[in-house]
């Protein structure tokens, strides 16, 4: 392994930060080691000031993406916390459902964001609550989408394969048999699941009022990386982007306190979530 | 005694009795098959962490059959198989349908405890991860819980000054009125 000074520490450090918004703690070597000196073996570089040179030249940013994927802790388990899919199959779906109902003659349109998608399994997790709620209902039209910075995570989440240790955290027999087959030693998502999302790369610490306004936002487990000052402008976007009676979702041991003024938490059966003032 | 309950699965008898005698003598406790049918039955009566079977046996169930009732009945049972050099290419279409290696026949023992080794390290990895995401979701959960309890606290009291704020700066009551119900809101906090 390659080991890191302290000067490449700073200037990696800071290139991570502007290509990702991703802080690292700097007393921390060995997550830099660990993780970057892969990538920098592959491009036959000898220590991080070449790697950090290669990348910065690197017209096709191929470089870059590869180390946002080296550095990106894309941990993530289907159903998670369990309370935000409950909230969501009780509460947020049937109060969104009524609202948007009977407003126009257009079918109703909803409109969902797994901000932080990582592999997938976010997402995947809530249009499997959407069919279990509305089964094969065609009264509304949903649009879900993913994001994520890291293009190996979407390219997974978009091929929708999990190996059995990923299958294994969350799911349960039932819906492992009703929404994935067996496709050798993995799990693939059926199609009737797969054709109601959508993946594609975005970094959330770019301007990304073109993706339009959600009824529902999930942004987990992924402002935990980024300094004070990038959470609260990222939180500010968000409310941007969702719709003045929409939702927002954040991770089970985060807090909006001191972060974003413009959101109230509510409180439903054991669960949190947040909703423009 | 080593920690790996092993099934061993072969027609060929004198195989089967060689396998079960060394690896017992190793240390591992076995059981032992002399056909995909008692495999079968087995495979569903007991736990097993690793099934050793012949890749080729008489009937319908053959070594591919047992390794997908293993997996069937629990994907972190791993398979070994043991396969003919004549049936290499099946035994490369296994792996891919889950076995965790296969071995040539004549056995080779050196090699299969080594197999065996690496097999017993990975599941001892495998549980340990397993404990720590237990235990690092437990601890997610509680602190999840205080900072909500926290969030909603700050929430509410936030609110509380707001109205504060706001009954302090009303027009057209005394000063004494703006006091007396800026204290009522606070005690009702
Ligand atoms: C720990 S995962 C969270 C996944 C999922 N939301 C959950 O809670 O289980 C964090 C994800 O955030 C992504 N990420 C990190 N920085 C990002 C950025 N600037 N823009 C978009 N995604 C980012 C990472 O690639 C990673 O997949």
């Amino acid at each position: 392994m390659i080991k890191i000074t302290p000067t490449e520490l700073n200037l990696v450090a800071q290139y991570i930060q502007a290509i990702s918004g991703i802080y690292l703690d700097q007393s921390k070597t060995y997550l830099f080691e660990t993780r970057l000196s892969s990538v920098a073996e592959a491009h036959g570089c000898a220590n991080y000031q070449d790697l950090y040179n290669l990348a910065k030249r690197d017209l096709s940013k191929k470089i870059e993406k590869e180390i946002v994927d080296a550095i990106t802790t894309n941990e993530t388990l289907f159903f998670r916390d369990k309370g935000p899919f409950e909230l969501l199959q009780h509460k947020i779906l049937p109060e969104v459902i009524d609202a948007r109902s009977g407003k126009s003659a257009l079918k109703p349109r909803i409109k969902i964001w797994s901000a932080a998608a990582s592999t997938g399994q976010e997402l995947y997790s809530i249009a499997i609550v959407i069919k279990e709620l509305l089964k094969d209902s065609n009264d509304y039209t949903f649009t879900l989408l993913g994001t994520d910075i890291s293009d190996a995570a979407i390219a997974q989440a978009s091929y929708g394969k999990y190996n059995r240790f990923e299958i294994e955290r969350g799911l349960d027999k039932k819906n492992l048999q009703k929404y994935f087959t067996l496709l050798g030693d993995s799990w693939k998502i059926k199609d009737e699941i797969r054709a109601m999302v959508n993946f594609k790369k975005l970094n959330l610490m770019q301007p990304f009022s073109a993706l339009g306004k959600f009824d529902i936002i999930f942004c987990r487990n992924v402002a935990i990386y980024f300094t004070l000052a990038d959470r609260k402008t990222l939180f500010t976007k968000l409310a941007g982007s969702l719709n003045d009676d929409g939702y927002l979702i954040i991770g089970s041991t985060e807090s909006l306190t001191g972060v974003c003024p413009l959101f109230v938490p509510k409180r439903h059966l054991r669960s949190i979530f947040y909703q423009k003032k | 005694m080593k920690n790996l309950s092993i099934l061993v699965v072969d027609d060929d008898p004198v195989l089967r009795h060689l396998l079960r005698k060394r690896l017992k003598i190793a240390g591992y406790s076995v059981e032992s098959a002399e056909d995909g049918y008692v495999a079968r039955d087995l495979i569903h009566k007991q736990s097993f962490d690793v099934v050793l079977t012949d890749l080729m046996m008489p009937g319908d169930i053959g070594g591919l059959e047992v390794l997908e009732l293993a997996k069937e009945k629990d994907s972190s049972i791993e398979v070994v198989l043991i396969t003919a050099h004549s049936s290499v290419d099946t035994a490369v279409q296994a792996m891919k349908k889950g076995a965790a290696d296969y071995l040539e026949k004549p056995v080779n023992f050196d090699e299969l405890f080594l197999r065996l080794d690496k097999i017993a390290n990975i599941q001892t990895m495998y549980r340990s991860a397993v404990d720590l995401r237990l235990a690092l979701s437990r601890t997610e959960g509680e602190a999840g819980q205080t900072i909500q309890m926290l969030e909603l606290l700050c929430g509410k009291l936030q609110q509380s000054l707001d109205e504060i704020e706001t009954t302090l700066e009303k027009d057209g009551a005394t000063s004494e009125e703006r006091v007396a119900s800026a204290l009522a809101i606070i005690r009702e906090t």
